[in-house]
């Protein structure tokens, strides 16, 4: 089975009106539409932060109340988690995964279609809560019992809430299966296993993650739906339930879902890294096997969220999430390599990639900390953990994916977006996380706890928190100038040839946009960087 | 053995090692009973791909293996667009809605996912 066996497409397929995207089984399309609609998502979650820093900006402000600032902090990591930084990456997937290994399509793509509306769909049940009389859910997108049961969220927001994250995650585990099919059978002639790019590599580690982690997701919300619409008592403790089996149950898919959102973009990266670097990838074999050391290890450290409950054995959990360390480690010094002694340019995505590298770091070592039990008993449940999943998930994957939307959009859309605004959208955002997210940790050593709606006034924690709401405003500022640039670009219309980069894999051979079926021709490809190799003996 | 295969089987034995890790140092059920299904359905995965592979002859892994090494082969015709797809997963969005306002919206939505059902049958024949 291989490209070469693949008829063309019709011509009639070609066409691009609102039908054919509503129809269409191509996996260029279906990747755009789920770039598109994760980044509508993600507009609305950062809108809905933006809400939260407005409360939090002054002591006792009444901006908003107890319960409308719940369905806030629900919704905005609901949508952050389940509808952006994951999506986006299974978006990216999508149109990258069968150009880089150069094949003509998904194996199955009328289901990845259907993946994708679910995704669309799932969201938009999980907002539809907000339009009932009780409101959206307001039990964290952890949505512990008993918050989130019938005793004490009796509104519809939270039945649907369940109903929706639960059809995001069977779109997961389907967008998974296929990527993982695709990747083994439908390579091209020569492009064995150890010659995949990086990123799809990282693809079928987060593939993996998914099969293990997402089906217990999706029985626990099963087992949520039953307590509330059937009358089980599964997690409560006055029937015999118990409501740490849920702390259990969700965090054996919660924990690797953390490596879900970051595994795709440390591909992106190593895939950024060695262009920019005029070099080839330092220890592509290292990178790949820490990929998925990272995966296995994650799928042991789900009570490392529990080591407060005095239940689980903190030794085992803290011992797991240290090695985790190590791995996330080789990646990057292997990157650092790379960049050692490299010709390295600062184009945009490039920008993005250091500010990742930064901001990761932070993030990975208050990690590190919080793996520790004693320090998680000071910092549990206090912005100190906010601060820390924010530079991971905020300085890390979102820097990491504006990186690729920088890198992969002349590819997506055969135009460049714009150097110049590309800075100051690299700059404004840069300041603006580190402005937002950084008083965060001072504020939770200081005591202050998630997911409180209001603060006394006196001592620095009004100055903090303002410092933090100026920030976010900043990044507001960042985002629409991006907003700008593809506006600017997509006016422009310049166009930019096939490999403006002058990059390594597959997907650069190939005109930009892609033709239906991918590519009129293949080079030779006999290591991890044909398009590299095919220039040079051109030249 | 494929790479393919050699995945799944380390995740596998992996699977196996931890969850025994984990009962012998825990003795807690649950987290052992999860870690242990999740062994047993890469194991499944790689039991499966055992009996697969025997047939497979992928040109992907074959290292010096040209484009002229895959003509020739036939394997079907691509579904360009399918109002399959969209309309299956409103189906099971009404099914989920349904169960959550009312029944008479998850009996539309199974009605409507047997006809996706039987169309996408008929389709592939």
């Amino acid at each position: 089975m291989s490209a070469a066996a693949m008829p063309a497409l019709p011509e009639a397929a070609q066409r691009h009106n609102l039908l054919s995207w509503l129809t269409t089984t191509d996996h260029k399309r279906i990747g755009i539409l789920y770039l598109l609609t994760s980044l509508a998502y993600f507009g609305v979650a950062g809108f809905l932060s933006l809400l939260i820093r407005t409360q939090l900006a002054r002591p006792n402000s009444t901006f908003v109340n107890a319960h409308q600032y719940a369905q806030l902090f629900t919704l905005h990591g609901t949508a952050m988690i389940f509808l952006f930084v994951a999506p986006f990456a299974f978006g990216l997937g999508n149109f990258l995964i069968p150009l880089q290994i150069g094949a003509p399509d998904m194996a199955f793509p009328r289901l990845n279609a259907t993946s994708y509306w679910l995704f669309l769909f799932g969201g938009l049940v999980i907002f539809l809560g907000a339009a009932t009389n009780e409101g959206a859910a307001a039990s964290g997108w952890t949505a512990y019992p008993p918050l989130s049961e019938i005793r004490v969220s009796t509104g519809l927001g939270q039945d649907l809430w369940i109903v929706g994250v639960f059809l995001v995650s069977v779109a997961t585990i389907v967008t998974s299966i296929n990527f993982v099919t695709t990747v083994f059978i439908f390579r091209a002639p020569g492009m064995t296993m150890w010659r995949i790019p990086i990123f799809t590599w990282e693809m079928v580690a987060t593939s993996l993650l998914v099969f293990m982690a997402f089906p217990s997701l999706a029985a626990t919300l099963l087992l949520l739906l039953v307590d509330r619409k059937l009358g089980g008592h599964a997690f409560d403790p006055a029937y015999g339930g118990s409501p740490v089996l849920w702390d259990h149950l969700f965090w054996f898919f919660g924990h690797p879902e953390v490596y879900v959102m970051i595994l795709p973009y440390f591909g992106v990266i190593s895939e950024i890294v060695p262009v920019f670097s005029r070099k080839p990838i330092f220890g592509y074999t290292g990178l790949v096997l820490a990929a998925f050391a990272i995966a296995g290890l994650s799928m042991g450290v789900w009570a490392h969220h529990m080591f407060t409950t005095g239940v689980v054995n903190n030794p085992f959990f803290a011992f797991v999430s240290f090695l985790i360390a190590v791995p996330t480690g080789v990646k990057f010094f292997n990157w650092i390599a790379t960049m050692w002694r490299g010709s390295i340019s600062f184009e945009t995505p490039m920008l993005f990639t250091i500010g990742f590298l930064l901001n990761f770091l932070i993030g990975g070592i208050t990690g590190v900390m919080l793996a520790s039990p004693p320090i998680d008993y000071q910092a549990h449940d206090s912005y100190f953990v906010v601060a820390h999943f924010h530079y991971v998930l905020g300085g890390g994957s979102l820097f990491a994916i504006f990186a690729a939307l920088f890198f992969w959009w002349p590819k997506m859309f055969g135009v460049k977006l714009d150097e110049a605004l590309g800075r100051w959208c690299f700059g404004l955002l840069f300041v603006g996380f580190n402005l937002t997210f950084l008083p965060m940790h001072f504020m939770g050593v200081m005591g202050m706890p998630r997911r409180v709606f209001t603060y006394d006034a006196g001592g620095p924690l009004p100055m903090l928190n303002l410092i933090a709401t100026v920030g976010s405003y900043v990044m507001l500022a960042g985002v629409s100038v991006f907003v700008m640039n593809a506006i600017v670009s997509a006016r422009a219309r310049i166009p930019v040839g096939d490999d403006p980069w002058h990059a390594n894999s597959l997907e650069w051979w190939t005109s930009s946009p892609p033709p239906e079926h991918n590519f009129e021709s293949l080079p030779p490809i006999r290591s991890e960087r044909p398009v590299y190799d095919a220039r040079v003996a051109k030249a | 053995m494929t790479v393919g295969l050699r995945l799944f089987l380390s995740s596998a034995a992996f699977g196996v090692v931890i969850a025994l890790a984990y009962w012998f140092t825990s003795r807690e059920s649950i987290g052992t009973l999860m870690l242990g299904i999740m062994a047993f359905g890469l194991s499944f995965v790689a039991g499966y791909m055992i009996v697969a592979e025997r047939e497979a002859d992928l040109v992907g892994d074959k290292k010096d293996a040209t484009m002229l090494s895959a003509a020739g082969e036939l394997v079907g015709t691509y579904t360009v667009t399918s109002p399959l797809p969209l309309g299956s997963a409103l189906a099971v969005t009404f099914v989920g809605l349904g169960i959550v306002v009312s029944p008479v919206i998850a009996v539309l939505g199974i009605l409507a996912l047997l006809a996706f059902g039987a169309l996408l049958i008929i389709q592939s024949r």
